[in-house]
C-alpha cells in the first residue's frame, strides 16, 4: 500500500512539490508564531518572578515602628534580605548620578523604605501580592511596590499573542487540510481509470483509499517537516546575528522550539493531510 | 457444445473441499429469476429476464443496442443492482450481498470490456497484476501467474511494455489476461470485439473458446453476426427487456428477430 502510495505521489511530482511547498509555508508561519511566543514566555517567566519589594514607610514612623518591623519582613520565608534605606540614603542614592536637583532637594521628599531582596526561586507573584496586600494594612506602611506593572503587562501581551497564535493556527490547519484536500481531489481525478479497474477486479474500499490516505498523511507531513527545518534556518541565523545584543538587553538567550512542539507539528500535519485526503476520497469516491 | 469439453477442467475455485467433483460441473453456476431493472419507469431495460447458465457453458448474449446486454452483465458483477427478481451466482443471491462482499464476488468474475478499460500508464504486467494483487497474493506467485496468463493470450514477454503503446488487439489481449488470471468461475465479456477489425474479432472469439474449452463459464455479449455465425453455440437474444433462448445458436431461432441483426 505504502508503495503503490510513492508510485502515485511520484506519478503527479510537480503537483505535489507545489503542496508540499504551501502546506510547508502555512505551517512555517504557525510554528514562527509559536516560537515568538516560545520565546515571550521565556521573556516573562525571567523578568516576571518577583525579585524585589519595597516598602514605602509612612511619615513619622519611630526608629523601634520601623525596626521592628523590618525584623518582621526579614523572618518572612519568601525574604532573602530587608534592608532600611533612610530618606538621606534614597536621597544620596538618587542623586548618585549627578543630578544636583535631587542632591540639593529637601530630604522629607524622599520616603524612607524598607528594600526587601526575595528569594527568586521561592516566591510566587501570588503570595508576593497577598504580602504586599497585609503589608500594606500596618500604619506605618504607606505604600508596597512590588514592580508587577511591566511583567503584568508582558503577561497581558502574551496571552494576546497566545489569542493570535490561536486564530494563525485555526487558519493554517484549515489551509493545511484545504490544500492537501484538493491535491488528493486532483490526484483522484487524475487516478479515476485505475480506481475503475481497482473496483472491477474486486479491490475492496481500504485497498483503494489506503494510497490516497498514505499520501495525503506524506504531504502534511513532508510539508510539516520542511516548515521545522525551514525555521530551524532561520532561527539559527537570527540567534547568530543577535544572541549577543538580546542577552546583554533582556538577560536571556533565544531558545528554539522544544522537540516535542516539533514531533506534534510533523504528526499533527501528517494526521492534518490523512483527515484532508479522506474528505476527499469521501466525497471524490462517491461520485 | 462447450458444456460437454468442461467436465474434467472444471474451476478449481468450485472445487467442493479441494477435490475435484465432475457432478458439479452441470450445475447452474449462474440463475437468473424474473430479474427486472428499470432505469425509467415506462421503458424496463430488462423485465422479467429468466435465464440459467450451467458451469463451463459459452453463451452468447445478443440483442440490438440499447436492448440491455450490458445492463444484464452489470446485474451479474454487481455494477447495478436487480430492481426485482434474483441472480443467483454459485447459489448466492447477488442482490443480498452487501457492499464489503461485493469485492469478493468480483474476484470470482473476469469482466472484458469493448473499451479495454486498462491503465494507460502502467505495464502491461501491473496491468494483469492488479487483479491478484487486490487478493494480497505474494510477488513470487504473481509473477508466475502473470507469465502464463500472458502465455495464454499471446503476449509473453511483453510484461515491461506501456499498454498505451499496443495496439487496440493487443490491449484487448491485456484485458483478457487481467480477466482469466485469477481464474475466475466466469468470465463476462461486453462487446469485446467491438474496437476491433473482423479478422482481430475472430482472433479475440478464439481466445475466449480456448478460455471455456479450460472449463471458464463465458458469457460474451455481443452484435456482431459474423461472431454468431462463426461459432454455434448457446444464443441468448434481449429484446424488449426479454430473453429468447437458442441452444443451437443462430439455427436455433430459425428466423428474423427484430433487433438489427438478421437471422436466417
Amino acid at each position: 500500500m505504502f508503495e503503490r502510495a510513492l508510485k502515485g505521489l511520484r506519478q503527479q511530482l510537480g503537483t505535489q512539490m507545489m503542496s508540499v511547498a504551501t502546506v510547508a509555508l502555512a505551517l512555517f508561519c504557525m510554528a514562527g508564531a509559536l516560537l515568538v511566543l516560545e520565546n515571550a514566555g521565556a521573556m516573562v517567566r525571567r523578568w516576571g518572578a518577583p525579585v524585589k519589594v519595597t516598602v514605602f514607610l509612612a511619615e513619622g514612623a519611630t526608629v523601634d515602628q520601623v525596626d521592628s518591623l523590618r525584623r518582621a519582613l526579614a523572618a518572612l520565608p519568601e525574604v532573602e534580605e530587608a534592608r532600611y534605606v533612610s530618606a538621606a540614603e534614597a536621597r544620596q542614592s538618587l542623586g548618585a548620578g549627578g543630578d544636583r536637583t535631587v542632591a540639593t532637594a529637601p530630604v522629607e521628599l524622599f520616603p524612607a523604605t524598607i528594600e526587601l531582596r526575595l528569594v527568586p526561586s521561592a516566591v510566587s507573584a501570588e503570595r508576593v501580592a497577598s504580602v504586599a496586600t497585609r503589608v500594606r494594612r500596618i500604619p506605618m506602611v504607606a505604600e508596597v511596590e512590588t514592580y508587577r506593572g511591566f511583567t503584568e503587562r508582558l503577561r497581558g501581551l502574551l496571552v494576546g499573542g497566545r489569542a493570535a497564535a490561536g486564530v494563525i493556527a485555526l487558519g493554517v490547519l484549515l489551509c493545511v487540510f484545504a490544500v492537501v484536500s484538493n491535491t488528493v481531489r486532483m490526484s483522484l481525478a487524475a487516478r479515476l481509470r485505475e480506481i475503475e479497474v481497482l473496483r472491477l477486479v474486486g479491490a475492496t474500499r481500504s485497498y483503494i483509499r489506503g494510497p490516497f490516505l498514505i499520501e495525503g498523511a506524506m504531504l502534511g507531513g513532508a510539508g510539516a517537516l520542511v516548515a521545522v527545518i525551514l525555521l530551524g534556518v532561520v532561527f539559527a541565523m537570527v540567534r547568530v546575528q543577535y544572541e549577543v545584543s538580546l542577552g546583554a538587553v533582556l538577560g536571556l538567550h533565544p531558545v528554539f522550539l522544544p522537540w516535542t512542539v516539533l514531533a506534534s507539528l510533523v504528526l499533527g500535519g501528517s494526521m492534518l493531510g490523512a483527515l484532508g485526503s479522506a474528505a476527499a476520497l469521501r466525497r471524490g469516491l462517491q461520485s | 457444445m462447450g458444456r460437454s469439453r468442461v467436465s474434467n477442467n472444471f474451476r478449481p475455485h468450485f472445487r467442493p473441499d479441494g477435490h475435484f467433483d465432475s457432478a458439479a460441473a452441470h450445475k447452474p453456476i449462474l440463475v437468473l429469476e424474473n430479474v427486472m431493472k428499470v432505469f425509467r419507469a415506462d421503458a424496463p431495460v430488462l423485465r422479467g429476464v429468466d435465464l440459467t447458465i450451467e458451469r463451463g457453458e459459452f453463451v452468447f448474449v445478443t440483442g440490438p443496442s440499447g436492448a440491455g446486454k450490458s445492463t444484464l452483465l452489470k446485474l451479474i458483477y454487481k455494477a447495478e443492482t436487480v430492481d426485482d427478481g434474483r441472480i443467483l451466482f454459485c447459489g448466492r443471491d447477488i442482490a443480498r450481498l452487501t457492499e464489503d462482499s461485493v469485492p469478493h464476488l468480483r474476484r470470482n468474475i473476469g469482466v472484458v470490456f469493448q473499451d479495454f478499460r486498462l491503465v494507460p500508464y502502467w505495464t502491461v504486467f501491473e496491468n494483469v497484476a492488479v487483479a491478484l494483487q487486490v487478493m494480497g497474493l505474494p510477488p513470487r506467485v504473481i509473477r508466475s501467474r502473470v507469465a502464463v496468463a500472458l502465455e495464454r493470450v499471446g503476449l509473453d514477454g511483453r510484461g515491461d511494455e506501456k499498454v498505451s503503446v499496443l495496439s487496440g488487439g493487443e490491449q484487448q489481449r491485456v484485458t483478457i489476461a487481467r480477466a482469466i488470471v485469477t481464474e475466475p468461475a466466469v468470465v463476462l465479456a461486453d462487446e469485446p470485439t467491438g474496437n476491433l477489425d473482423p479478422v482481430l474479432a475472430l482472433d479475440i472469439l478464439g481466445l475466449f473458446e480456448e478460455i471455456n474449452e479450460g472449463g471458464t463459464t463465458v458469457i460474451f455479449a455481443t452484435h456482431d453476426r459474423t461472431l454468431l455465425e462463426v461459432s454455434p453455440r448457446r444464443l441468448v437474444v434481449i429484446d424488449d427487456g426479454r430473453c429468447i433462448e437458442a441452444r443451437a445458436g443462430l439455427a436455433g431461432l430459425g428466423g428474423v428477430l427484430d433487433h438489427g441483426i438478421s437471422i436466417n
